[in-house]
């Protein structure tokens, strides 16, 4: 055996170990810490493959026995799950202490990840649904052992649904794919005529797409995310989600081919959807989980523009624009995991600290929690795409994708580019919006409620990993060169140019880009101009100014007040409701009640009314299930009957 | 360093020039309104003031609200280093239009969540405003970026400025149409009428003041600074861009100098006869502006096609 698959042996066992330990009283720290170390020594598997470019185990088989086996493509996906779940879990021993049914969510956070990277490794279709379903399943147990809400319980009933819905899909196109021997060979579909090539398409978009949350299909998503512990939560909505990417991936570049003309199209038209309507609905959210819930949904679309991109310009045999577009893509899912996982896992800290994570009951938590206040301006800064940090590069790889097709490709990938071009920096702007107004309301100004006032630092097993992964978020910013030479050695276009994987990334086509220059002389800049800054002097301390009004809590600004201009300029789009209510006790107003929501559209014009007619159906149907026992026997009866009838007359 | 040396020794001038720009659109502007005026020499005096003053730090405010000021003012250093001059840079970090759009939102993002430290409504109401802009300012600079591009088919910004200046791109509909949506982009990050009054100072109305209300000292000046920065930016862009300036090296550095004071003389121009527009209509400019460039992408279509 090589280095690789002991490394993802011995990972396995002492991750397995860890899960055992956890659950066991007063094993919790160090369970934890067993299966985070496993996890690492898997992740160091898959880098190891990554970097070599040679698999290990077995290749894809269509057959039913369970094989197992890394590729490059896989190699990433494991680093990365790695990379965000090991220090996730080092975080799960502080934040879980003292909590509710904390061994229990301790061990089924290791099935979870383990269930990960499961699916990643497996090499048959029957280990692949399999692995796909206990990933599936375990997020929904931790959520119900963390709490027990009415409103819980709703969200992980309309997880599961979505779940069960987006598998249909996935098992279908799997199993069809293995049925057809095109797990293996690339070329089996070409004699399947286009409509089963489509249809398999239409399954994999659904099934994944769903899975990974993008528009149209992302409803379950801000009801799941928020609800898990806070460890859970980020490795749902750094890892989760790019697992089902990862199987868009696999469909979309490596089996499905000769892919139909409409799938690229329809992707990028999604993924932009996703893109603008995701951080549309988040600027709209006064929850920070659930805010940051929708940025998922963004960011995913962001990945799925730049695998759109890669479809697209391999279709027009435009493969090292392809090879770019791709690249782009898979550095903004290891960029999002890194940057949101340090966001979801910072949200923990905050709410372990203040108990509710309203908007407009924070502020002020840099000056009570400065480390990990920093570390959520880190991830803020990241996600919305400012340099010097990872955001940044590969959103800017992703636009340059789009804008060299549109540059270089036929009129309508001229169109298809420019305009998602356009979206994508509207996008861009918008999430500037967004984390201004995270910023300031959780981190910034005055203490809005005792709680925040009285809140401390956080132990450092729950400071340590959010500052390892806020540096990364910064490293990736700074030489993504060293990330971007790896990512190359899966793509489906072959290896990236020499010129675009140095310090300088020189895209063909583009004016380049020196992250590490540019990162230097803004710091130099920065500190320049703080000396000097400083040498001034600045006077005493004194209250603020604010025109000369009296500071009033009570005056303080809202998230609502935030965005208002925004909302009233979209109100077209985002129909917000508003109800004024005003109790007169003669002429005297005695109270004034104002409500406002900014309600989710795709829920109410699109799901709403189709969960309710399955509902209307169901209930039909329920009639048939009366429990009286005459009724089953006369169903036996008739099914009898029928059998009977079709034997005597036969089938065709 | 690409290019001649002139130019780039310009391009490093800049930083020290740009405060020249709002100054002599001051000026002008006043000529234009029959007042005698303040010489453009004024924002030096006024960053002069204000440099031999202390910085105000209010209560309960973090580093954020102390660092903002030089972040932004570092940003827009390195966006003057990225803006060619007569297509010629010192290239530290290459030349990248793209790069551009991030390093304005550094500064947009430093100086929009520093406002929320002290938290005063005026800075707030300004912050919020100038975000909803640069929602729809953003799209519209990428898709009048992306029409001049396509003429070059390069994003490098060398080349676009190189290839603007040759006389044919005077000739096709979506250069047109780009340099109208670039007209409309200056207008909103120069924060000049009818988006921004810049002459208020303490109104309900203001937008890019508003932020800066509670800064005093050396912080304002570092913030008064990377406006006039904001100015040489896009004037100098859309003199690169949209000009045909001639190559050879001193005859393109007094060509672009004439270019710049007849572009900050017609922002004078619309300053003078234009009244502020209400800001919630300002996003229907913003979004004719888009809606030319489409027109623009269209025609350059189907001059492809052709």
């Amino acid at each position: 055996m090589t280095t690789q698959a002991w490394l993802l042996v011995a990972g396995a066992a002492v991750a397995a170990a860890g899960i055992v330990v956890s659950a066991v009283p007063r094993g919790l720290r160090s369970g934890l810490a067993l299966q985070a170390f496993g996890v690492a020594l898997i992740g160091v598997a898959g880098g190891l493959v990554v970097v070599g470019r040679a698999g290990v185990g077995s290749e894809f088989g269509n057959g039913l026995g369970p094989t197992v086996g890394i590729d490059p493509l896989s190699g990433f996906f494991i680093a990365a799950i790695a990379i965000v779940s090991t220090p996730a879990l080092i975080y799960a021993g502080g934040y879980l202490s003292r909590s509710h049914n904390a061994p229990a969510i301790a061990a089924i956070s290791g099935v979870f990840v383990l269930a990960l990277i499961g699916v990643v490794i497996a090499r048959d279709a029957v280990t692949f649904l399999m692995m796909w379903e206990l990933m599936s399943v375990a997020p929904a147990v931790a959520i119900l052992l963390a709490s027990r809400s009415a409103e819980t319980s709703r969200a992980v009933l309309v997880y599961l649904g979505s779940t069960h819905l987006a598998g249909v899909g996935v098992w279908l196109s799997i199993l069809t794919l293995a049925h057809l021997g095109a797990l293996t060979d690339p070329h089996a579909l070409a004699a399947q005529p286009t409509l089963v090539r489509s249809l398999l398409a239409v399954a994999a978009l659904v099934g994944f797409g769903t899975k990974a949350g993008l528009m149209p299909l992302h409803s379950w998503l801000p009801r799941a995310h928020p609800a898990a512990p806070a460890h859970v939560s980020a490795v749902m909505s750094g890892m989760m989600i790019k697992v089902a990417l990862y199987g868009l991936v696999r469909m979309l570049f490596f089996w499905l081919a000769p892919l139909p003309d409409w799938v690229a199209p329809v992707l990028l038209g999604a993924a932009a959807l996703s893109c603008v309507a995701g951080v549309l609905y988040a600027l709209m959210q006064h929850e920070l989980k659930r805010l940051l819930a929708f940025h998922s949904v963004e960011n995913v679309g962001i990945i799925a523009l730049g695998l759109a991109a890669a479809l697209l310009a391999a279709a027009a045999g435009q493969r090292p624009l392809a090879a770019l577009a791709f690249a782009a893509a898979m550095l903004h899912t290891l960029n999002h995991a890194l940057f949101k996982s340090v966001l979801f896992l910072c949200a923990g800290s905050f709410q372990k600290q203040v108990g509710k994570l309203d908007l407009d009951h924070l502020g002020g938590l840099l000056r009570t929690m400065p480390l990990t206040g920093t570390a959520f301006l880190a991830g803020s800064m990241a996600i919305a795409g400012v340099p010097p940090f990872n955001g940044f590069v590969s959103e800017w790889l992703t636009l340059q994708a789009l804008v060299q097709l549109a540059l270089h490709g036929a009129p309508t990938d001229t169109a298809m580019g420019a305009l998602a071009a356009a979206v994508l920096a509207a996008t861009a702007a918008l999430a500037v919006f967004c984390f201004v107004k995270v910023v300031g309301l959780v981190l910034l100004g005055a203490h809005r409620q005792k709680a925040v006032a009285s809140s401390h630092e956080v132990p450092v097993s729950m400071t340590g990993p959010v500052i390892f992964l806020a540096g990364l978020c910064l490293g990736i910013g700074v030489v993504p060169g060293v990330v971007l030479g790896p990512i190359g050695h899966m793509s489906p276009y072959g290896p990236l140019p020499a010129s675009l994987v140095g310090v300088t990334l020189a895209a063909p086509g583009s004016g380049a880009f020196a992250p590490l220059a540019l990162a230097a002389v803004i710091a130099v800049c920065t500190a320049g101009l703080q000396l000097a800054r400083r040498q001034a002097g600045t006077t005493a301390p004194s209250p603020m100014w604010i025109c000369g009004q009296v500071p009033d809590s009570r005056l303080a600004w809202t998230s609502a007040g935030f965005t208002k201009s925004l909302r009233l300029v979209l109100a077209v789009v985002l129909r917000p409701r508003r109800t004024v209510s005003i109790e007169l006790d003669g002429a005297l107003v005695h109270s004034v009640v104002h409500e406002s929501e900014v309600p989710h559209l795709f829920d109410e014009v699109l799901f709403r009314p189709a969960l309710g007619r399955v509902l209307a159906a169901s209930r039909i149907l329920r009639r048939t299930q009366s429990g009286s026992l005459r009724a089953y026997l006369t169903y036996l009866l008739v099914t009898l009957a029928v059998v009977l009838a079709v034997v005597r007359v036969g089938l065709s | 360093m690409r290019g001649s040396i002139l130019a780039v020794a310009v391009q490093l001038a800049g930083l020290v020039m740009a405060p020249l720009l709002p100054g002599l659109i001051q000026t002008i502007k006043a000529r234009l309104q029959g007042r005698r005026g303040t010489s453009p020499l004024q924002p030096y005096r006024e960053l002069r003031r204000l440099w031999h003053k202390r910085s105000v730090a209010p209560l309960d405010t973090t580093f954020m609200y102390r660092m903002a000021p030089s972040v932004s003012a570092a940003a827009l250093v390195g966006a003057l280093l990225v803006v060619p001059i007569g297509a010629s840079t010192i290239g530290w970090f290459g030349s990248d239009m793209l790069v551009l759009v991030g390093l304005l939102a550094l500064a947009r993002f430093a100086t929009a969540a520093a406002a929320w430290d002290p938290g005063g409504g005026f800075s707030l109401m300004g912050a919020g405003r100038d975000l909803m802009f640069s929602v729809f300012t953003e799209p519209l600079l990428l898709l009048a970026l992306v029409l001049v591009a396509a003429g070059a088919r390069s994003t490098d910004l060398i080349r676009m400025v190189a290839a603007a200046s040759d006389a044919h791109v005077a000739s096709l509909p979506a250069h047109w149409c780009a340099a109208l949506a670039f007209g409309l982009v200056v207008l909103v990050e120069t924060g000049r009428q009818p988006i921004d009054n810049p002459d208020t100072h303490l109104e309900l109305t203001m937008v890019h003041e508003g932020p800066l209300l509670e800064y005093a000292g050396r912080d304002l000046a570092m913030l008064q600074w990377t406006s006039a920065a904001r100015h040489w930016l896009v004037l100098m862009l859309a003199a690169g861009l949209f000009v045909p300036l001639p190559q050879t090296a001193p005859w393109n550095i007094l060509a672009l100098a004439a270019a710049v004071a007849t572009l900050c003389a017609f922002i004078g121009v619309i300053e003078s006869s234009l009244a502020k527009m209400r800001i919630l209509r300002v996003p229907a400019l913003l979004g004719a502006g888009v809606a030319t460039c489409m027109i623009g992408l269209a025609s350059w279509i189907a001059q492809g096609a052709t």
